[in-house]
């Protein structure tokens, strides 16, 4: 036990000497970490956000079916028991061509003044069709509007599947090129790691040699370099965590229009603490990885 | 008495060094060649064997193998033919992990010092203790206890630039020997050195073999051999060419 204790104290003194000895690249590699977690981790946040919006407006997802003109009430009723029975409907509410009246009044500002001059009740009665949770996306609306669309007495449907594909687009784009983005530099990052680590390693040649001599195992000499890339990528997570907080916080208000277009107005969100936590970890593992794969590359003293 | 008197004379009868003669020998070597370039022997068919707590002296010119057979020992390098048992484990077998364990039995000496510049004399000293994970408390007070034995202990806070010669060889002779090791191997220990220092680090080194350890010391300075009288292999090209008990000892 006490064995341990001391080897541990040995790996961490070893590490931290290791860092403080080359300053310039320790401080290289930090920044290098960090600037490609603020890149991807920004990517991860634009991201979050918009899937966010699809999942809240999703449970909100309405087919609307427009009833044509003049339909009697019986027949209106008529229309939206059958409606109930095609598959993937969840629910079904009839509002008649009074209720629509009455909700346009009420419910949009000017609606009250454009309605002035009117005699006759422009709207149509419409039956508000909710989607199974099941349904809820841009394929299961077009199933369901597919099956709509054929009952009698029905003029028009109206639904947010063009909306919703377009953005699952929008979604799918921004994935895609934050995980390219991420790809590269995640390399890129691992290189520069992997040869900070080298650095280190060739900078401590006379150190090893020695080490070796007196009987030291190639797992006790890599333990320092490894923590030494640990300390170095979680120094790199924490820094772009910081950076992602002060630019989530000083920088969006400024990017408003741009947010409004991507978000649709909704209230971005910062990461989760747990998404936060994985964003440093993910720094700690491109440290340990890279110089992993430089002691890989090269332990022979 | 008379067990030492059967040894001796059995030894006679069989080959020297032939695996599974002499139980007791810190390093037998039984028909070793190493040639580091195909054609040419560094060291060609050298066998011998090397008793626990004996002291020999390794001679010969400049490219005999002396360097080479001591790299062998301490598996720095490893033979091309033969076989080598040091401490009972037969070196050309040892995996990875057994080499650092082997090395932590066996204390080496270079004619360098091979010492950390940035670190304290006590840092130096106390690296081969990190490697076992000795605690603190006892390894400052084992690199304390070996560095008074080396008359060093003022100087455990300098820098081993600011030592001379001498001390900076009693440093590396402190960390070859703070692990109490059971074999202490010297390649030219003082070839950097005064000849008044030169006697110092031998005495040094031969109190070693006092206390039990084996002890091989390869040198040339023949004057240093003649003066203390201990058993001499010499190598010329690669070959043992004498092996010389000094006269009235009978091992
Ligand atoms: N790493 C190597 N690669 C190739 N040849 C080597 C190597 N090391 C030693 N040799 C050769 O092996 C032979 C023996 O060398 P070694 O260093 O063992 O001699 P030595 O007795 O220690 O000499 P010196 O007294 O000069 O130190 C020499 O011919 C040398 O050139
Ligand atoms: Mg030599």
């Amino acid at each position: 036990m006490k064995r341990v204790a001391a080897r541990v104290v040995y790996f961490g003194r070893t590490a931290l000497r290791g860092l403080v000895a080359s300053p310039v690249t320790s401080v290289v590699a930090v920044a290098t970490i960090g600037t490609s977690l603020v890149l991807v981790g920004a990517f991860a946040l634009l991201l979050f956000n918009m899937e966010g919006l699809l999942e809240r407006f999703g449970g909100n997802l309405h087919v609307t079916a427009y009833l044509e003109v003049g339909l009697a009430q019986e027949r209106q009723r008529e229309l939206a028991a059958t409606a109930r029975t095609v598959e993937g409907v969840a629910e079904v509410r009839l509002v008649t061509e009074a209720e629509a009246l009455e909700r346009f009044r009420t419910g949009v500002a000017r609606g009250a003044a454009f309605l002035e001059g009117l005699d006759e009740n422009p709207l149509p009665a419409s039956l508000e069709i909710t989607l199974v949770p099941e349904r809820q996306s841009a394929e299961g609306m077009r199933i369901a509007t597919a099956s709509l669309q054929g009952l009698a007495g029905v003029d028009d449907l109206a639904s947010g599947q063009d909306w919703v594909e377009g953005y699952l687009r929008a979604v799918a784009l921004v994935r895609g090129l934050g995980l390219g983005i991420g790809v590269i530099l995640v390399l890129a990052t691992l290189l520069i790691v992997a040869n900070t680590i080298r650095l280190a390693v060739v900078a401590r040649s006379d150190e090893l040699e020695i080490l070796a001599l007196v009987g030291a195992s190639r797992g006790f000499v890599s333990v320092p370099f490894l923590l030494e890339g640990l300390l170095q990528g979680l120094a790199g997570g924490l820094l772009a965590l910081l950076l992602l907080f002060g630019l989530f916080h000083l920088v969006l208000p400024g990017l408003a229009f741009g947010l409004e277009l991507l978000l649709g107005g909704a209230v971005p969100a910062f990461f989760s603490t747990g998404q936060a936590l994985a964003l440093v970890i993910g720094g700690a593992l491109l440290g340990v990885i890279g110089s992993g794969a430089a002691l890989l590359g090269g332990l022979r003293a | 008495m008379k067990r030492a008197a059967v040894r001796a004379s059995s030894r006679k009868l069989a080959p020297r060094a032939s695996p599974g003669s002499g139980g007791d020998a810190a390093i037998r070597a039984y028909h070793v060649s190493k040639s580091y370039t195909a054609g040419s022997f560094a060291l060609h068919d050298v066998s011998l064997e090397v008793g626990r707590g004996e002291f020999v002296f390794l001679t010969g010119p400049s490219g005999a193998g002396k360097t080479t057979l001591l790299k062998l020992l301490f598996a720095a390098e490893q033979q091309s033919e033969g076989q080598i048992v040091v401490l009972g484990r037969n070196i050309a077998r040892l995996g990875e992990r057994a080499v650092p364990e082997l090395r932590r039995r066996v204390g080496v000496v270079f004619q360098d010092f091979k010492l950390l510049p940035r670190r304290t004399v006590e840092e130096n000293v106390g690296m081969a203790l990190d490697v076992v994970g000795t605690p603190r408390r006892e390894a400052r007070a084992k690199v304390f206890a070996v560095l008074k034995q080396l008359g060093l202990q003022h100087r455990r806070h300098h820098h081993p630039l600011a030592l001379s010669g001498g001390e900076q060889q009693r440093v590396a002779i402190a960390r070859a020997l703070v692990n109490e090791p059971q074999i202490l191997l010297a390649d030219e220990p003082t070839g950097n050195l005064d000849p008044e220092l030169t006697v110092e680090i031998m005495d040094l080194i031969a109190s070693a073999a006092t206390r039990g350890t084996t002890v091989l010391v390869a040198t040339h300075e023949l004057g240093l051999v003649s003066r203390y009288g201990k058993r001499t292999l010499r190598l010329e090209a690669g070959r043992v060419v004498e092996d010389s008990r000094p006269r009235g000892v009978v091992r």
